[in-house]
């Protein structure tokens, strides 16, 4: 089936797992033994999950590419289809094509510090990308992981994060806009984690990934600090449906989020004409 | 793939298209260049909103209800069991004791059927249908004022007018070939006067939108009424040769001033007298109207203010002139034609009458019952009464479309037994002891007659879907169980009993209609069909003034409900959503229901934009969220009611009108809280 | 170039019919619609556009993908149309909205489903004689005649018709039916005398070089904002367009099967944008601009200067709120 681009491959739920308030990561492995073990992926890609019956949403991938034979997804519940994935439990099947879009840079940045600002359920992509640097550390400078949610409750992948600051020249600083009485870190939006850390900028490549408005403010702060737009790259939100640059739905200037993108410098955004 | 021309199934504005047909799925649309109404454009509806013929959720047999739910029946034991029970209830207590609801969404053929079934067989002229909710109003005002209660104009007229004065009509949304008319219409100069609560797309592109409070339209008209009198801009000739009682009138009109007119409507004494001379200094005036005239406990008055208004400046029974209520439904108009109506036979002839009467019982060979029956909204009142003990309900859902639906409901519940027919199972079939698989325009063949009069083919594209069966066999044979046979091999033959008993269809035959049928009165078979009515004269002869005065509508806001709800409609649903929410194109534009409110008062309120907001009257509460707008009057919130989880009419009150019993589904109070 | 006689056009048509499904202009009632060859119905001297271009037969208003069975295991059968189809009577618009269909769905991912019936699909153009008021071709270079993107071109000379060969499938059509006789220098001559009429027959006419040049420029000009407040929603722009091919996939229940079925889409359409938890584009403004942009601006930033547009006008014909793209581009070269 695989020649049908259309047509998704089988995939079953071997792992679920509650990752935040009311977001879960999944677990999954194709059924076709083939694909299991030849399915390669950039960081920064996403699939589009079928839930039969129900229909297709792009989800990026937030298991890294390093780990062979199966694929991480997590989602939380905000539409008809990642409604429909909550439900499913181990042993369910689901539909997956791609990967799709063009990924993270990651030879580019060598050599570079890096910066990640991730809000919620934004530091899905990143963390891909994250957990690929540091399986090549030497390769990178240092790298800031400057992570927030509204609630404590919604901060995703906490044992990815203890696993990340605690590496060398790695820090991880957290932030969270409404704590509660067991929140003892950073209070307010992840932008206000900027000013608490060193940040020499002009090695630095800034990945930026989260709410739309979040982004947006996020990229004012860093062009504030003198970051110029190739050095911020972020991901693009559109009604990504086919992935495969046909139906339209995604098209933006001369661009499809789903070939195109959804990585792109700002720099890119800038340039694509339609106000963003 | 085969492609039939029919009849849109949707909007009154009557559109025609080529339905797509392969392996008896509709899969494609195809506009009618020819027609003269669609000249090849359709709404979204048109074009994308037929999957629901299609859905998994079709009722495909009859059901009955057991203690436990529906089981899935043959037609055999339904129609048994139903022809049971109405012979048990009617026995005991009486013919009066049924009560029928006919349907505005099916064919002029069926209409006929039903109103017969239930005078001929059932012997009760307890029949009706939506049209109450509706333009009731408009069937007794103009009717009253004009002698006849029909748009005077055809749609294509509408482009040929030099001013429109639209009032109470969202046209973009509810008639789009309407308002395609009016946008013509602009472009070629004319002025487009919108009275209004709301800032709709026509109000954006007229030259004077007159943004009055819901209720106020009596005040308003009388004040514009005054400045043409005071100014002498009434059309005397037309008015010494064409009409009776303006002496009355200009009295009426002269107890409400211009500042007390002001005053009511809240708008300036400066834009009524614009609005006035606009209108009155041309001599091709159309007064386009629809639900925010017709649906107050005024209605009636409303109405006849408006045809009070066209006949003092002589605008209305020459080509673009007239007075144009905007029928709603794709055949409500044929509904009211076929007498589905509990006080006329066919062609609004009355039951009361004693010869039109004869006239009926000779043509159906029974007697026939001489006293009016009951309308929808005492139906249902009279279920509680202990008058109703059954009804049958074709093609209407009551539990979302009729006001104060927890009344509503608590009727429909107290019912001994309850029959519907329909093609999904909406929220009212839930209700029933037997659900009748209907079809939809798709499945059969017929006539709908549209908002100008137009009477078109419904023709047959597809196979019934698993074991539905059309409408008019339904009704056929639950007559035949009953004891009256009612037998016919087509609706064609249906069609040619009509025309013999119903004179402003006498000329109508299937071959007649076929290419852009014919728009009545078309009396005899050579004659070619009306365009614009009350041509020389009107319908009774001459044209009465009716002088009414502003009476506030019957629930104002007060300190706890300080809000006027105002209920209506959206382009991409229609009524209760219970085919336009089962299409995907329809349903991913708008999933869910909303209140519309004034950015000003929502600031008050701390409910920000897509907020939830719980908004509560005198007689029901609902859960939505808010939309925050600049293009509603502060004051006033918006409910669309096709949503049946967040029901408007939970809202609503049965406040009625007087004479036509339509309620007041444009003003009830209500409040609005943090959700 | 041949010659066929236009009496012997039917015969033409009806002898490609063991072999292939034969699609062509016919009178349904009063209406012409392009439809499975009926030589009774047959328009041959149809003038103008058909309401809805023969884009469906290619990209179709509702096309199964495929269905799945969820009893026990998901199994997934997809639908590939290969049908062998001549479509004839293709207008020099139409053609080169299959050219832009072409371009989309044959880039980067070969899109299985349209290839199916491309492939297996020969077009008859059929030159243009005379404009229609909405017509604007002739500024975009994309008519009244073709010039490219057919296997065989029609010129409607009066009696006969002249035939250019654009392919070999094309000439192997003629070839078989034994009916076409070779051309003459007059017929020619006489070609190019209807060419340059028809040309001069076009009551609309644009700068397209100037509105390319200024669009970049005018995004945020008020003029997108006055047409958009006219639109009514009802996505009728983009489904008679022969150049638009957007869609939506919807899995749709029949019994215990399930379908996933792609159907023609509008970028006029909120629910166009619309994800799960924002729309990137809420104002109608927005999108107006957006389709007249895709069309003079983006895809010809992306296909090498290929417009989205073949200047048929049906957009202009089928509008609701009288929205006159024409109209749009020359305010746009006159800001």
């Amino acid at each position: 089936m695989n020649k049908n681009i259309y047509a998704p491959n089988l995939a079953a739920v071997k792992k679920v797992r509650d990752e935040a308030e009311g977001i879960k990561t999944f677990t999954l492995e194709f059924e076709d033994r083939e694909i299991k073990e030849s399915f390669d992926y950039h960081s920064g890609q996403f699939v589009e999950l079928s839930i039969f019956g129900v229909g297709e949403a792009p989800v990026s991938i937030t298991s890294s590419p390093v780990n062979k034979g199966y694929l991480e997804l997590s989602v939380a519940a905000v539409g008809k289809v990642t409604q429909a994935l909550h439900l499913k439990k181990e042993g369910d099947v689901v539909g997956i094509r791609g990967p799709y879009g063009n990924g993270f840079p990651l030879a580019e940045v060598k050599g570079k510090n890096i910066l990640f600002v991730g809000g919620g359920i934004g530091l899905a992509p990143l963390r891909s990308l994250i957990n690929q640097m540091f399986a090549q550390r030497d390769d990178f400078a240092k790298i800031s992981i400057l992570y927030g949610a509204r609630t404590l409750q919604l901060l995703c992948f906490v044992d990815d994060l203890e696993k990340w600051g605690g590496a060398k020249n790695s820090e991880v600083l957290l932030s969270v806009d409404v704590p509660d009485s067991k929140w003892k870190g950073n209070v307010g939006v992840v932008g206000t984690l900027l000013p608490k850390t060193d940040i020499d900028v002009k090695n630095t490549m800034a990945f930026v990934c989260g709410p739309p408005i979040m982004i947006h403010f996020i990229i004012l702060d860093l062009l504030k600090m003198q970051f110029g737009g190739e050095q911020i790259i972020t991901t693009m939100e559109r009604r990504m449906e086919c992935g495969l640059g046909k139906c339209g739905h995604c098209n933006i200037g001369g661009k499809y989020v789903c070939l195109d993108g959804p990585v792109f410098s700002y720099r890119q955004l800038r340039e694509l004409g339609e106000n963003i | 793939m085969k492609r039939i021309l029919t009849t849109c199934e949707f909007c009154g504005c009557g559109c025609n298209f080529y339905l797509g047909v392969e392996d008896n799925r509709v899969v494609a649309i195809y506009p009618s260049v020819s027609h003269p109404v669609s000249q090849g454009r359709l709404c979204i509806k048109g074009w994308q909103g037929h999957e629901y013929i299609h859905s998994s959720e079709r009722l495909t047999t009859p059901l009955i209800k057991e203690k436990d739910g529906f089981r899935e029946a043959s037609w055999d034991e339904t129609y048994r069991v139903i022809a049971d029970k109405f012979n048990q209830i009617r026995s005991q207590y009486g013919n009066d004791s049924i009560a029928v609801l006919s349907s505005a969404k099916c064919t002029n053929e069926e209409n006929y059927l039903m109103q017969k079934f239930a005078r001929a067989c059932l012997g009760t002229n307890n029949v009706d249908h939506c049209a109450r909710l509706c333009h009731a109003s408009t069937v007794v005002g103009l009717a009253a004022t004009l002698g006849s209660g029909a748009m005077t104009n055809s749609i294509n007229e509408i482009e040929g007018a030099d001013v429109i004065f639209i009032i109470g009509s969202n046209t973009t949304e509810q008639h789009p070939l309407i308002a395609n008319r009016i946008i013509r219409a602009i472009e070629r100069g004319a002025e487009v006067i919108v009275a209004d609560p709301r800032k709709t797309q026509l109000a954006k592109l007229c030259s004077l939108h007159l943004m009055h409070k819901p209720g106020s339209d009596v005040a308003l008209l009388n004040g514009m009424m005054s400045v043409i009198i005071s100014e002498g801009l009434e059309d005397k000739e037309f008015i010494a040769e064409r009409t009776e009682g303006f002496e009355g009138l200009k009295k009426a009109v002269a107890d409400c001033t211009l500042e007390r007119s002001s005053e009511i409507a809240g708008v300036p004494v400066e834009s009524i007298i614009e609005a006035a001379r606009i209108y009155a200094e041309s001599k091709k005036s159309i007064i386009v109207y629809s639900m925010g005239i017709t649906q107050h406990s005024t209605g009636v008055d409303n109405v006849m203010s408006c045809a009070n208004l066209a006949m003092l400046t002589g605008n209305v029974g020459k080509e673009f002139t007239g007075v144009d209520p905007l029928r709603g439904q794709n055949n409500v108009q044929g509904a009211c034609d076929m007498g589905a109506l509990p006080n006329v036979f066919p062609g609004y002839q009355s039951v009361t009458d004693e010869k039109l009467r004869a006239k009926f019982e000779k043509a159906w060979g029974v007697n026939l019952p001489s006293q009016s029956g009951l309308t929808v909204v005492e139906m249902l009142s009279s279920v509680l009464e202990g008058k109703i003990k059954t009804m049958y309900i074709m093609g209407e859902n009551p539990m979302v479309s009729d006001p104060d639906l927890n009344h509503v409901e608590e009727c429909l519940k107290a019912l001994d037994f309850l029959t519907v027919q329909d093609i999904f199972l909406t929220e009212t079939a839930s209700l029933a002891d037997v659900v009748l698989p209907g079809v939809s325009f798709a499945e059969k063949d017929g006539t709908f007659t549209s908002t100008e009069r137009r009477i078109q083919r419904v023709r047959k594209a597809i196979e019934p879907l698993g074991n539905s069966k059309p409408d008019w066999k339904i009704i056929t044979d639950l007559s035949s169980r009953l004891g009256y046979t009612m037998e016919y091999d087509s609706p064609a033959e249906i069609m040619t009993e009509v025309v013999e008993l119903t004179p402003i269809y006498g000329g109508i035959s299937y071959e007649r209609l076929e290419g852009e049928g014919l728009q009545w009165p078309c009396p005899t078979p050579d004659h070619p069909g009306t365009p614009y009515l009350h041509k020389g004269s009107f319908s009774r002869g001459l044209g009465k003034f009716s002088p009414v005065s502003y009476k506030p509508p019957m629930e104002l806001p007060d300190v706890d409900y300080p809000f006027i709800l105002t209920t209506g409609r959206i382009s991409f649903h229609f009524h209760t959503g219970t085919m336009t929410r089962k299409d995907w194109a329809l349903d991913r534009e708008c999933p869910k229901g909303y209140v519309e409110v004034n950015s000003e008062d929502a600031k008050e309120l701390g409910i920000r934009d897509g907020q939830m907001a719980k908004v509560i009257s005198q007689r029901g509460e609902i859960n939505l969220p808010l939309r925050s707008v600049d293009t509603i009057r502060r004051g006033v919130v918006f409910i669309p009611f096709h949503f049946a989880e967040a029901a408007a009419n939970r809202l609503t009150a049965a406040n009625l009108d007087p004479v036509a019993k339509i309620p007041e589904y444009k003003v009830c109070a209500c409040r609005l809280e943090r959700g | 170039m041949k010659i066929l006689d236009k009496a012997k056009l039917s015969q033409f048509l009806e002898g490609l019919k063991p072999k292939y499904e034969v699609i062509a202009p016919l009178h349904e009632g009063k209406d012409i619609l392009f439809g499975r060859l009926d030589s009774t119905k047959l328009a041959i001297d149809f003038v103008g556009k058909t309401r809805l271009s023969p884009k469906e037969y290619l990209f179709p208003q509702r096309e199964v993908l495929f269905t799945f069975e969820e009893n026990k295991k998901v199994e997934i059968k997809a639908y590939l149309d290969e049908t062998k189809r001549v479509i004839w009577g293709i207008r020099p618009c139409d053609l080169h909205g299959i050219k832009i269909l072409n371009m989309v769905y044959f880039s980067d991912y070969i899109d299985p489903y349209y290839q199916a019936r491309s492939t297996n699909t020969l077009l008859l153009g059929l030159n243009c004689n005379e404009a229609e008021a909405s017509c604007f071709c002739s500024s975009l270079g994309t008519g009244p005649f073709a010039r490219e993107g057919f296997d065989l071109l029609f010129t409607d000379l009066g009696d006969t018709f002249l035939v250019e060969i654009g392919s070999k499938a094309g000439e192997m059509l003629i070839e078989e039916a034994n009916l076409f006789i070779e051309a003459a220098e007059k017929d020619k001559e006489k070609a190019k005398m209807l060419e340059s009429k028809s040309k001069q027959s076009f009551a609309n006419q644009i700068d397209i070089k100037k509105v390319e040049g200024k669009l970049p420029d005018v995004l945020d000009n008020p003029l997108w904002a006055e047409e958009a407040d006219k639109c009514f929603l009802c996505g009728a722009c983009n489904f008679v367009c022969p150049a638009c091919h957007c869609f939506n996939i919807e899995d749709i229940k029949v019994g215990q099967r399930t379908e996933r079925v792609r159907y023609w889409d509008s970028c006029q359409l909120g629910g166009f944008t619309q994800m799960a938890a924002y729309n990137s584009r809420t104002a109608q403004v927005e999108r107006l601009r957006q389709r007249i942009y895709h069309k003079f601006s983006y895809i010809p930033d992306r296909y090498n200067g290929q417009l989205g547009c073949t200047g048929c006008g049906r957009c202009i014909d089928v509008c609701l709120g009288e929205i006159d793209i024409a109209q749009i581009l020359r305010k746009v070269a006159n800001e």
